[in-house]
């Protein structure tokens, strides 16, 4: 936003922050050699809730290039809702490269079709034993860890796993400053 | 979270006395200078100082906290684990003093290795492991061996110096034409010269954290000890939200948290982030 637009109060809202979504292509070698932490072969985007009209053409859209790209790349995928009313776009490849490419496809058509502030989040699962959830916000434009404690049953996470992550990782990912910021996605459909 | 916006408040106090107590101090100087008492005069009142702040400086600030000074009898694990340090390394052995309060904290007095105190408080002791307990008086003992507490008071002396140094430029120039507006100039520039030197300090203070840390990692040989003891007392952990996601943006969630480019100028210590990163590399180079 400039400063004329802030002064006239032609206020834009502001584009999803995609472009260093990539970052996890590389990001994930460093994982399994650092910290064993491998992909779980599929990976998610969380879309907020739409009209029904546009919906329904949405999900149609996510479809059709879905049924293209897994024509090619061999990429299975689902489409869920959640409880809270949320879309979720869920890709399987055993193949990393290919999940972070379905991811960024599917992003960057629901940014052409003006869809980009509908989306909430990109979510990278990795597994060593227990379950470290990377997620990308198009808010913030980066990524933050979020793994939910093995010990403690409920709704909690094991922060000192998540803040030595974001030390380990740091120099790789672009991960959000503020800890505040890193709200957790619980039970989601992968 | 409610604790957390609690310290900010204190934080921002604590700050504020610090500038009305230098404002006091600079008013002090110059009320003196005023009364005729001469360059001389207000050198000598300051070596009284500098001679007070040096030597009993450890009682002040064991006293102004309520820091009670235990035997080895009192808590002998305590005593046990600082001996042990010591050793390793190569310091005498402290006095140590604990601090009845809930606030995790700890901190190292006194003007030569061997008239040490370390002090912690009882919520410290409570809130930490035996080995995070070790890192934090071992970033203590490294104050004590970096002769931090003689190193920062020489260093708010010579700022004070600084300043009166400045005015007296002004003061022994031709004193004939000393005008009210000459005399508001002084108090500006001592003011800026103070303030500038104020951050460099703190810069200071921050630096020799960073040197306690890498001082501490070194003496138990376990940088991640030290971490984990940070992310304790900090309560950074605490700030990790728990709310779903998809709740908070339902309720179009603000993100308006300010940031802290100021607040970490003016700080004596460097932010917890920066603490963990040079100790994460640390950790890097010892494996």
């Amino acid at each position: 936003m400039g400063f004329l637009d802030f002064l006239l109060g032609s206020t834009k809202l502001p584009q999803p922050k995609s472009e260093r979504l990539f970052a996890i292509a590389t990001a994930r070698i460093t994982l399994e050699a650092k910290l064993g932490l491998k992909p779980t072969g599929n990976a998610a985007i969380c879309i907020k809730p739409l009209e029904s009209s546009t919906y329904e053409r949405t999900r149609a859209e996510i479809e059709d290039l879905l049924r293209l790209g897994s024509r090619e790349a061999g990429t299975a995928y689902r489409l869920e809702n959640d409880s809270y009313g949320y879309l979720w776009v869920v890709l399987m490849d055993p193949e990393f490269e290919d999940l972070v490419s379905g991811v960024h496809m599917v992003v960057r058509s629901l940014t052409d079709s003006g869809l980009g502030q509908q989306l909430l989040c990109a979510v990278y699962p990795f597994s060593n034993g227990f379950k470290v959830y990377w997620i990308f916000s198009f808010k913030l434009g980066a990524y933050y860890p979020f793994v939910p404690s093995s010990e403690k049953p409920g709704r909690e996470r094991d922060g000192a796993l998540e803040l030595r992550l974001r030390s380990v990782m740091a120099e790789e990912l672009p991960i959000e400053k503020d800890v505040a910021r890193w709200y957790p996605i619980w039970e989601m459909p992968l | 979270m409610v604790r957390w916006s609690a310290d900010r408040g204190l934080q921002a106090r604590m700050l504020l006395t610090m500038f009305l107590l230098a404002a006091v101090y600079l008013i002090f100087i110059n009320v003196i200078l005023a009364m005729g008492v001469g360059i001389q005069g207000v050198v000598l009142i300051m070596g009284v100082f500098l001679f007070i702040q040096y030597f009993y400086s450890d009682k002040i600030a064991l006293a102004s906290v309520g820091a009670r000074i235990v035997s080895e009898t009192e808590a002998p694990e305590l005593h046990e684990l600082v001996g042990r340090l010591c050793a390793i390394a190569g310091l005498p052995k402290p006095r140590i003093a604990i601090v009845r309060t809930d606030v995790p904290n700890a901190f190292a007095t006194g003007r030569s290795q061997s008239s040490s105190v370390v002090a912690v408080t009882t919520g410290l002791l409570r809130r930490l492991d035996k080995s995070e307990l070790e890192a934090v008086l071992a970033h203590e003992l490294s104050h004590i061996k970096n002769r931090d507490v003689a190193v920062m008071t020489i260093a708010s002396f010579l700022s004070t110096v600084a300043s009166l140094i400045v005015q007296n430029i002004f003061f022994l120039g031709d004193r004939r034409d000393r005008e009210s507006g000459s005399l508001v100039a002084v108090w500006i520039v001592s003011l800026i010269v103070w303030i500038v030197s104020f951050i460099l300090i703190r810069a200071l203070s921050r630096y020799r954290e960073f040197s306690a840390d890498r001082g501490a990692a070194i003496i138990t040989g376990r940088p991640s000890a030290l971490v984990s003891a940070l992310m304790k007392i900090s309560g950074t952990m605490a700030r990790i939200p728990r709310e779903d996601l998809r709740r908070v943006e339902g309720m179009n969630a603000f993100f308006i948290i300010p940031t802290g480019a100021i607040a970490n100028l003016l700080s004596t210590h460097p932010p917890i982030e920066a603490r963990i990163a040079a100790l994460e590399r640390l950790e890097r180079e010892i494996l």
